[in-house]
């Protein structure tokens, strides 16, 4: 190992993990004037990251040139479908206004490149990374957090504040009592391929309807996409790759018995998701949890010397129609970051001092979001049967009978068909409560 | 006329095939342990771990306490939210070393 510099009290700062919520809080602080030091575990940023592949660009855009930056496509379509074992009933938007700048604030992205990319920006605005590290665990004067052990040979770096941005899988922040392990009802698992399509030129822009920069992000609920499970699968389109992928809580997966990689096979054989994805040769496999406890799950995000940021928090919104998270990883490193400015500024280091963290965070679209859909998820898991289940049969079946072409009366057509919908949600009753109950989804 | 249209037939790559899609280096040791075997071998029933894995690191083909490829891992932390014990030991694969998505 080449001789390593000593990095102990030289910093105002050390964020744990270069992922988006950790740059994005170290860019906050440079941009501040504090002098942060970045650790990483992987050989480079992104390396240990894996998303699904939409990125929402409003707070990065505040912070970085985005016309520099790696983004694959921007989202010209959103397509929601869902699938029964056999149906498939879609709905897709396509807006004009998406093909013009700035998209939507909208763009397929591939983590390996695009967290390299940030976590440049932050060493460029006076930020210093440290790749190859692994944090062991936090150290503790009289209660205050006041570093970090490492696994280097110099072990301990002290500064004084942590920034926790390591991510779903937060040992380093449940082994210091920061945050309790996640129930398996909470996180979801989720497995993705990288596609490429060898056979010819232009396979993706084809089969997706797309030109030049426009893409495609697809997202598809019900029984056809992840069998018994509270979950969903996905189709993004990448520049010259398409993203697929599955993600289902875990308790699902336990109680199924059917393993990811399976589910994954299933719902790309799915007859409506087949002809996507056929001739396609496997990039990458990769796999992640996602923590989908929601607004109840958040821990408290500050503490005497140290703040929890992007996944390590919570921050994850998955209502079924919006599917979130890096851009609240941003949001909450930003925040955070602006805070431990301000607690420098008065060279403290208590929760109190740190409380603007949470108090912007709170005035943000993160907890507003988190909060308007805090009973989504319980409520969805009780209807799963009918939601992802019966429902997708029943909708497809209905439109058969609608669209049926035989030498009855269109009107017999669409009586047939709203009993078949009207038999599925338990009549005009029950139409009518579950209307109530999910309005609030799209309202 | 068919009744209904042929499916395309989607080529899946074995477990195998696809981890061999992804840069690793390995640690020498496991980061994956279980914390106290008994719980695996008396206790559990279900396995878990061997279910909910995307990559094939937990196997317990014949009961007892779980046999673990950590050199498959992909370090998504499943097995560790999955145990209903709590019993998973899971560490940070350290300097670097373990999985390196190019991708992700």
């Amino acid at each position: 190992m080449t001789e390593t510099p000593n990095y102990d009290g030289k910093f105002d700062a050390i964020v744990v993990g270069a992922g988006l919520a950790g740059s994005a809080a170290a860019l906050s602080m440079a941009k501040r004037g504090l002098s942060p030091l970045v650790i990483e575990r992987g050989t480079s940023p992104g390396t240990k990251n894996v998303f699904g592949g939409v990125l929402y660009t409003p707070t990065i855009r505040e912070l970085v040139d985005l016309d520099d930056a790696p983004l694959e496509r921007y989202v010209a379509e959103k397509r929601f479908s869902m699938l029964s074992e056999a149906d498939e009933t879609a709905l897709s938007l396509r807006p004009g206004e998406w093909h013009d700048e700035p998209h939507n604030d909208s763009f397929t992205v591939l983590r390996g490149e695009f967290d390299e990319w940030f976590a440049e920006r932050a060493v460029d605005a006076g930020a210093t990374l440290l790749t190859e590290t692994t944090v062991t665990g936090l150290l503790r004067e009289n209660g205050r957090i006041v570093g970090v052990g490492t696994d280097r040979p110099d072990g301990r770096i002290r500064a004084p504040y942590v920034v926790l941005a390591e991510g779903g899988n937060s040992l380093v922040t449940e082994r210091a009592d920061l945050k309790e392990r996640e129930s398996r009802d909470h996180v979801a698992v989720a497995v993705k391929e990288v596609l490429e399509f060898p056979a010819r030129e232009g396979v993706i822009e084809d089969r997706f309807r797309l030109t030049d920069d426009a893409g495609a992000a697809y997202n598809y609920f019900g029984e056809g996409a992840v069998g018994e499970a509270f979950g969903g699968g996905f189709l993004y389109t990448n520049d010259d790759t398409v993203s697929v992928g599955v993600a289902y809580r875990l308790s699902d997966a336990a109680a199924s018995g059917q393993r990811p990689e399976e589910t994954l096979n299933r719902f790309k054989s799915h007859p409506a998701v087949a002809p996507l994805v056929r001739d396609a040769r496997t990039v990458e496999y990769s796999a992640k949890t996602i923590p989908e406890g929601g607004i109840e799950s958040v821990p408290d995000l500050v503490h005497d010397g140290a703040v929890l940021v992007g996944d390590t928090a919570g921050l994850v919104l998955n209502n079924g129609v919006h599917l979130e998270g890096t851009n609240m990883a941003v949001e909450s490193g930003v925040h955070a970051g602006a805070a431990i400015a301000t607690a420098a500024r008065q060279g403290r280091t208590d929760a109190a001092a740190l409380s603007g963290y949470p108090s912007a965070l709170s005035r943000s679209f993160v907890v507003e979001n988190l909060e308007r859909y805090a009973w989504l998820q319980e409520a969805a898991v009780a209807d799963r049967e009918l939601l992802f289940a019966e429902l997708p049969r029943a909708v497809a079946d209905a439109g058969a009978e609608y669209f049926r072409m035989d030498r009855d009366s269109k009107e017999r057509h669409a009586d047939r068909a709203r009993e078949r919908l009207l038999d599925a949600v338990g009549g005009y009753t029950g139409a009518a409560k579950l209307a109530a109950r999910y309005r609030k989804v799209i309202a | 006329m068919s009744v209904s249209p042929r499916v395309p037939t989607v080529e899946n790559d074995s477990i195998e095939d696809r981890l061999y899609t992804v840069k690793y280096d390995d640690p020498g040791d496991s980061h994956l342990d279980v914390k106290v075997p008994g719980f695996c071998a008396e206790r559990c029933e279900s396995y878990d771990c061997v279910s909910v894995c995307p990559a094939d690191v937990w196997r317990a083909e014949d009961g007892g306490v779980p046999t673990i490829a950590y050199e498959n891992c992909l370090e998504c932390g499943s097995c560790r939210f999955a145990c209903p014990y709590n019993n998973v030991s899971w560490e940070y694969p350290e300097t670097g070393s373990g999985v390196s998505f190019s991708h992700g």
